[in-house]
């Protein structure tokens, strides 16, 4: 029961991650053009974040639909526009007529995901809104809401309805690379493996 | 009017940025970066090879790029180029000054190095100020159009190091406007689009 989390991600080689692509992580990085060549069966996670190509993983959609039919999870952080991942719409900017609509607001729920991290430190850097999310993937479905702006539409979600795993949507960047020691959003990557650990732990 | 090609890299920024329709429409062609070696430059006058490209795709197109600028045409490089491919290539990384506007007097350490030039009548200094990545040192006799304090290049053309014209900047509209973030990089792009299809370059 209790096996060690194997985390995988997709790097997509470009400029952004170049400063930290070597550094040390609690999870394993492959260039996001070998996923079809790879072995996904030790595998609990599959984590892919922006810059990724979606007309690659479009090609690659069995791939992450049988990585799911085997009951694990893929967390996408980003805005998607093609239909690579089960039950997710596109992506849709958020409209907003003040910069407060940029407000992100955690909801009543026990992922643990977000506990402690405020509305403020997500939605505002130096006095800039928007930081954290400026749209969202609409949903009619039964999803779990983790986070939300002002207008109710949906900035996280945690979908275990569309697929025998478990998808995580973040409309945002990459939730395993927020790092702050003085601000809340800094706790988001443990609680994200505290959470994937859980989760994996349920379909194990 | 110049046929432009842009290299798309698959991301959603890139997705945005180049399926824009006031974008889109000067676009000739867009061109699948893992397809690139398998596409046809002929038809095109102006390839525009933007920021975040996947590292090994973007090394293995080099030659094929520097191939087409010295058929005499021209090539865009946007955004901080870590990786040497491009002619004579100097980058300087430099910390982002992400918030340079919120300081007092502030200064975004752009210059307008050659206010005359025709680059301005399309794109006011104000419509590519924001952060910077870093800078470039170009070769000497290259047009260094923005410039930083210290004399590092923010936007240069070289016409010296090729057969071809070369247009390169450290600034990244493509991936701000595609991000949603940062309003002069949309007006940068309204003006820069313009001016590789009609401008006198």
């Amino acid at each position: 029961m209790n096996k060690k989390l194997t985390i995988l991600k997709l790097d997509p080689m470009h400029a952004f991650g170049e400063s930290s692509r070597h550094s040390e992580k609690t999870w394993k990085e492959i260039d996001q053009y070998d996923l079809d060549q790879q072995d996904l069966s030790n595998i609990d996670v599959l984590v892919i974040s922006n810059f990724v190509d979606q007309e690659y993983l479009l090609k690659q959609k069995n791939i992450i639909e049988n990585f799911l039919a085997d009951q694990k999870i893929v967390v996408f952080c980003g805005h998607l526009f093609r239909m690579w991942l089960p039950g997710v719409s596109p992506f849709i900017p958020e409209r907003v007529q003040t910069f407060s609509d940029y407000e992100v607001f955690t909801t009543n729920n026990d992922s643990g995901i977000f506990d402690g991290v405020t509305t403020g430190d997500m939605t505002y850097n130096k006095g800039v809104a928007g930081f954290f999310a400026r749209g969202y993937h609409p949903v009619s479905h039964d999803v779990e809401v983790l986070l939300r702006f002002k207008s109710g539409h949906p900035v996280t979600y945690i979908d275990r309805s569309s697929s025998a795993g478990t998808i995580l949507v973040h409309a945002g960047r990459d939730l395993l690379g927020y790092s702050s020691n003085h601000k809340t959003t800094g706790r988001i990557p443990d609680q994200l493996y505290t959470w994937l650990e859980r989760e994996v732990q349920t379909h194990a | 009017m110049r046929k432009i090609g842009v290299v798309y890299s698959g991301n959603d920024v890139h997705y945005k940025t180049f399926h824009e329709p006031k974008f889109n429409q000067y676009i000739h062609k867009l061109i699948y970066l893992p397809e690139f070696q398998n596409t046809s430059l002929d038809e095109l006058d102006v390839l525009v090879v933007p920021s975040q490209l996947h590292k090994q795709l973007l090394l293995e197109a080099a030659p094929k790029i520097h191939a087409f600028a010295n058929e005499g045409k021209i090539v865009v490089a946007l955004g901080p180029q870590p990786w040497n491919w491009l002619p004579n290539q100097k980058w300087e990384e430099r910390p982002t000054n992400f918030w340079w506007w919120l300081e007092k007097n502030a200064k975004s350490g752009l210059i307008a190095n050659l206010p005359e030039h025709e680059f301005f009548n399309y794109i006011p200094l104000e419509n590519a100020t924001w952060h910077q990545h870093g800078v470039f040192w170009p070769p000497e006799g290259c047009e260094k159009i923005i410039t930083a304090e210290d004399g590092g290049a923010f936007l240069y053309i070289d016409r010296i190091s090729t057969k071809g014209t070369w247009i390169i900047t450290t600034l990244d509209p493509d991936y701000h406007f595609g991000s949603y973030f940062m309003p002069a990089t949309e007006r940068f792009l309204e003006g820069f689009f313009p001016y590789l299809a009609i401008g006198n370059i």
